[in-house]
């Protein structure tokens, strides 16, 4: 076994580093992720946890819930051990101060890679290499590193935006037996066994488009659709009155199609006869009206589709919306949604947004090991 | 003049991805996130200055030169 994953849900914070340290060590892990719940002690946690594995190269940062195998959890640790099998090598950056100059600090992490593996950022096999960022999911910083992390490497980077428990207050990245928050951490993977990526989202494209036409990027606001005030164009598509669009926002976000693949934009709340989403549109992005299906099966048969064509897995990485989590809440599926991974090795955590090619929302992103 | 922003954005995938088509879709994703969509641009578009100045910019920024 190259990958195990280990959890615990003890209040007391000794014993729950030791409960999990005692599940992974006999694998001798080269790197330990794990994701905790905000309201433990977010210092104390990260310094406890580097302590228990030593020189292993440990993070992972807080959540607004957990996933393990078999489990979705709250107020829980839950930690994954890869040993140098499956990890043959590992490098991390943490990048500070996000919300000030994100792109000079992606720049000096990657230089850092190179440094690190001896080659450019560019000619890394993308098969051989991952990445994994964790973001502090109130940075509002996402989509600027992810576009230049994109830019520099082809490297595939996947993850997801850090949580509080739907506080939304502060979230913290761990790395370094320490915590960090405006900040995002980059981990370079060289992998020893064959992996690849799921990105799953419940939803089928309607034949109805919204273009933006007036955003304001920064306060990830749209003004306009087609040239209409935000709220009223997407009600006029969604065929019901203004007032009650927000009532539509979990079911029916819009997507921009690569193909036939939706990447979800979600609607955060309304102002005035703006609509403010989770994540960025660009000005004259041409989005497609969704409308939501079951997530359990949704899931359930990507996960399927990839094991047919990839093998067996032997560990998950699943970064799974928060949005995604309330509305399994919602319908009481938390449990089946958990039995989908009771197989495999799993840790998760349910995210203020995901990270795959951009920023994206109310969707999983899921990194699978062979 | 027409056909200039498709022939850059062709380049850029190309260039990018080196025959590869898991990553000629990964370029165009990206390219796609930038607001820059191949899709929508033919042999026959018009070769609008803006659109151009944008695409050179991408491909500075990706490290291609076209």
């Amino acid at each position: 076994m190259n990958i195990k994953t280990s959890y615990s849900i003890d209040k007391n914070l000794d014993n729950a580093v030791k409960e999990i340290s005692s599940g992974l060590n006999d694998i001798n892990p080269e790197a330990v992720l794990y994701f905790a719940s905000s309201n433990i002690d977010p210092a104390d946690l990260s310094s406890k946890m580097q302590e228990a594995f030593d020189s292993t190269t440990v993070f992972g940062c807080t959540t607004s819930g957990e996933i393990t195998s078999g489990k979705m959890l709250d107020n829980s640790v839950v930690a994954m051990g890869l040993n140098s099998k499956a990890v043959e090598d590992i490098k991390i950056e943490v990048l500070e101060n996000i919300s000030e100059d994100s792109n000079t600090a992606v720049e000096k992490a990657l230089k850092s890679f190179e440094n690190h593996y001896g080659a450019s950022m560019h000619d890394l096999d993308p098969k051989k290499y991952v990445g994994v960022i964790l973001i502090d999911g109130l940075s509002v910083a996402e989509e600027k590193i992810m576009d230049r992390i994109g830019d520099l490497t082809n490297v595939p980077f996947i993850g997801g935006s850090a949580g509080d428990d739907l506080k939304f207050k502060q979230t913290h990245i761990f790395a370094n037996g320490k915590t960090y928050s405006n900040a995002a951490l980059l981990a370079l993977i060289k992998v020893g066994v064959p992996f690849d990526i799921i990105k799953t989202q419940s939803f089928k494209p309607l034949d109805k488009i919204l273009t933006a036409t007036k955003v304001n990027e920064a306060k990830r606001e749209v003004i306009e659709f087609n040239n209409r005030p935000a709220v009223e164009e997407y009600a006029s598509v969604l065929g019901i009155t203004a007032d009650k669009v927000s009532d539509y926002f979990m079911t029916n976000p819009v997507g921009l199609m690569i193909g036939d693949d939706p990447y979800v934009r979600s609607p955060q709340h309304v102002e005035g006869t703006s609509m403010i989403f989770y994540c960025n549109i660009l000005e004259g992005m041409e989005l497609t009206l969704l409308q939501s299906e079951n997530i359990i099966d949704e899931t359930k048969k990507d996960l399927a589709d990839k094991e047919k064509e990839f093998g067996k897995f032997s560990g998950i990485i699943n970064f799974n919306c928060i949005l995604r989590t309330l509305e399994l809440k919602a319908k009481q599926q938390t449990d089946a949604y958990g039995e989908l991974f009771s197989d495999i090795p799993t840790v998760g955590f349910s995210t203020y947004g995901e990270e795959f090619v951009g920023h994206i929302n109310q969707t999983a992103t899921i990194l699978v090991f062979k | 003049m027409a056909g200039v922003i498709k022939k850059m954005l062709d380049n850029i995938i190309a260039k990018r991805s080196k025959g590869d088509i898991t990553m000629m879709n990964l370029t165009k994703a990206k390219l796609i996130f930038k607001g820059l969509n191949p899709d929508k641009f033919t042999n026959t578009s018009e070769d609008d200055p803006e659109m151009i100045k944008k695409i050179r910019a991408a491909a500075q920024e990706m490290g291609v030169s076209i």
